[in-house]
């Protein structure tokens, strides 16, 4: 409720004015400004990104492989989750990613701490229309993060969509991941780019989430790779022990690697 | 009455100076279904058994009936013809019943309409009859039997007396039976006694009497719902651009607006309506998740359907008349937008309104929680359009899941289990490794199973699931499952269903 004490002697135009200032408080000051930046709760990762992911603009998740797309897409997830604040999520695929990759599945969602009631799926016939997708998702005050899925057997995307994309994020109040099922080789506008694989389990049985985390390119800082582990109880990442693995990815595809740890 | 000889003759590449005849079986002789013009100044008439007309005159035209066109073709020109009237109904095999009640003063009186209707009727290539009366019989009667024009309200028994049975629609063997009583013309049983008319001949008779004279109301039945709401605009000067049409529904929606908000509704589904100059119509239709009114808002959304079908609009050589209408409406409390938080719902409505527009309502989805144990039945997938309430099922999820420690579930399913080869060292253990999509996956850990059975209910739930979640040497996270159990002689198939993260 805001009341507005106005002096008996102020004219109509004192009155006017009067209101619009009591809006723009209102309107600012309700702490409805997302911040600046959006904390992963993994100290290291928040230090070199300057205290979070930034906020209104366009980072880019990549898969190392095809097969690790369901890695990448977890990390996206619960990176949108985090920057979407209780808003909307827009997931925009095309039908093909959609098919061969598998659509996100609410309850899975639910473990990853996205309330599935906030996702909006959008699967497109064309991969242009992903991009014109999320580009209007970006107007939208009320989404808070928008992922868009890009294929590697597409033409991909350009310097200039991500330069156009990351214009829209910019002007936006939302956070727009670009997840690709394989690293870009071409140039982007995005503030950071990460790539991502998949981790075997510490204990024995498949254990919580665990991805070796890469960050390739970051605007504002230094770049490195990390190992985390989804914490359930706390719903975000930790940093896993680096201790109880010997190496993040010395994984099985590499099997000179695996041959030589044997021997 | 020559739909089927217009139909073929409109399709001719050059006009063919023979009497043309359709024929088509009537029991087990080839007879006349329909003749034109000129075969029917040889004294043809449909009925007569196409020998008998090849005696006659050997030089005819012949081809076989097409009902099924003739019925498709008799839709289109109804859908031209919603032009005059949006309450219009077919009578097959070749009428049409216009309702043209507070229309006829868009066209300068009912002279000019139907002066209007039967010269473009005339310059797509068919021999029309219409009629205005005030009731469908008096109509039907003198567009068919009668003298065509128009038959003054009150006028109808002076109209139809002399016509003959027939033109009341009544079945044949009334007609017939009529006939051998000597009773032959409308005018012979309008003053006869009533009782013993329908006790001799039916109800039914005195029915469409009574319907041709207004005495008995008949409803008419249209093609189309008709729309609560309604603007149209014609064009002296015919239509092609996008930018106009838009603009044009703009200023239609305007007008729809006002109605609107008389009533406290905004529309929920719009229909356009272009009539082509040449008689074709097109009909794009948007949806929207919560009632608008607003012009801008409609407008927008008709910028991304538009977008999407721009090659199908098609326009020829212009449209002549735009017509929009609300098919569907509801209440719709005026609200305030921009300020505050409430405005974020709306906010985000009309973005999913704008992506279906574009892309379809089918594309833009939410997910639902359902009461369901099975996995590709507990979460589904519902148009965001329609406005589900969602926030209830997965809330009685979460409690679930809550109560009986729910083993977690893969990120990503896959639209439809796909089969894998898999090998178990035990029968009803894990797989040791499995191939997928020309891939082997060894696998180091596996948690499980987790058995779903089917749905005893239905057929195609198929047999009891074991669902394991393993992960192979790389560390990816799987969601396989074994339909059936290893018994017998028959081998049980696994599949994979999701990924996690």
């Amino acid at each position: 409720m805001v009341v507005v004490h106005l002096p008996s002697s102020v004219g109509s135009r004192g009155v006017v004015r009067a209101l619009k200032q009591t809006i723009r408080s209102v309107e600012t000051g309700a702490g409805r400004g997302p911040p600046a930046a959006i904390p992963l709760g993994v100290a290291p990762i928040d230090d070199v990104l300057g205290g979070g992911l930034a906020h209104a603009a366009l980072h880019e998740i990549a898969a190392a492989r095809e097969s690790e797309v369901a890695a990448a897409s977890g990390f996206a997830l619960a990176l949108a989750s985090r920057a979407g604040d209780a808003r909307a999520v827009l997931w925009i695929a095309e039908d093909m990613g959609l098919i061969e990759n598998g659509a996100p599945y609410g309850p899975g969602l639910d473990d990853l701490d996205l309330a599935p009631e906030r996702l909006v799926t959008v699967a497109t016939a064309k991969s242009r229309d992903v991009l014109w997708a999320m580009e209007e998702a970006l107007r939208c005050r009320a989404v808070g993060a928008v992922v868009g899925e890009i294929r590697s057997t597409d033409r991909g995307i350009d310097l200039l969509a991500s330069r156009r994309l990351s214009l829209a994020a910019g002007r936006s109040e939302a956070c727009a991941f670009l997840l690709r099922t394989a690293p870009g080789t071409e140039a982007s506008a995005a503030a950071t780019r990460w790539v991502i694989a998949a981790a075997p389990s510490s204990a024995a049985g498949p254990g919580p989430p665990r991805l070796s985390v890469h960050l390739t390119r970051n605007r504002r800082g230094a770049v490195g790779s990390w190992l985390l582990e989804w914490n359930r109880v706390e719903q975000r990442f930790d940093l896993a022990s680096s201790l109880s693995q010997p190496v993040a990815d010395a994984a099985g595809d590499r099997p000179h690697r695996a041959a030589a740890a044997g021997a | 009455m020559r739909l089927a000889t217009d139909r073929i003759a409109r399709q001719r590449p050059a006009p063919d100076p023979r009497p043309l005849v359709v024929t088509g079986k009537r029991g087990n002789v080839e007879r006349l279904a329909a003749v034109d013009a000129a075969a029917t100044e040889l004294g043809l008439k449909p009925g007569l058994a196409l020998a008998e007309a090849r005696a006659r005159y050997p030089d005819l035209a012949v081809v076989a009936e097409h009902p099924a066109d003739d019925r498709r073709l008799l839709g289109d020109i109804a859908d031209w013809g919603q032009r005059y009237t949006p309450l219009l109904a077919v009578d097959p095999p070749d009428g049409l019943l216009l309702d043209i009640a507070g229309c006829a003063h868009l066209y300068g009186g009912e002279e000019k309409l139907l002066a209007d209707l039967l010269a473009h009727m005339a310059r797509f290539g068919f021999a029309a009859r219409a009629a205005i009366a005030s009731t469908i019989g008096a109509a039907f009667a003198a567009a068919r039997f009668g003298t065509a024009g128009i038959v003054a309200p009150g006028e109808e028994r002076v109209a139809l007396g002399p016509l003959p049975l027939a033109a009341l629609r009544l079945p044949e063997e009334t007609v017939s039976a009529l006939r051998r009583v000597g009773l032959k013309r409308v005018g012979d049983i309008l003053d006869l006694p009533r009782a013993p008319l329908a006790a001799r001949f039916g109800d039914d008779l005195l029915r469409q009497l009574d319907r041709a004279l207004g005495t008995e109301r008949e409803p008419l039945t249209p093609v189309l719902p008709v729309a609560a709401y309604m603007a149209e605009q014609p064009f002296a000067e015919p239509i092609a651009r996008e930018d106009d049409v838009l603009r044009v529904i703009e200023r239609l929606a305007a007008r729809l607006k006002l109605m609107l908000e008389r009533r406290g509704e905004g529309a929920r589904v719009v229909e356009l309506a272009l009539f082509r100059t040449d008689g074709a119509v097109r009909r794009v239709v948007i949806s929207t998740s919560r009632p608008l009114r607003e012009p801008g808002d409609i407008r927008a959304l008709y910028v991304e359907r538009l977008a999407s079908v721009a090659d199908a609009l098609d326009p020829g050589f212009g449209f002549d008349l735009a017509r929009l209408s609300v098919i569907a409406a509801e209440p719709c409390p005026p609200e305030q937008v921009g300020f505050g938080e409430r405005a974020d719902d709306a906010d985000l409505d009309r973005l999913i309104d704008r992506l279906s527009a574009r892309l379809g309502a089918r594309r833009v989805m939410r997910l639902m929680a359902n009461d369901s144990h099975i996995p590709e039945l507990a979460a589904t997938s519902v148009p965001a359009q329609a406005g589900v309430a969602l926030d209830a099922g997965w809330a009685a999820f979460r409690r679930f899941r809550a109560t009986v420690a729910l083993s977690p579930r893969p990120l990503r399913l896959l639209v439809k289990p796909e089969p894998i080869e898999a090998i178990a060292t035990i029968p009803d253990g894990p797989p040791v490794r499995f191939r997928w999509r020309h891939a082997f996956h060894e696998v180091v850990a596996a948690d499980g199973p987790e058995r779903i059975e089917g749905a005893w209910w239905s057929e195609e739930a198929g047999p009891a699931r074991d669902y394991f979640r393993v992960e192979d040497q790389a560390g990816h996270r799987f969601w396989l499952f074994r339909a059936g159990l290893y018994r017998a002689a028959v081998r049980p198939q696994w599949f994979l269903h999701g990924t996690f993260a």
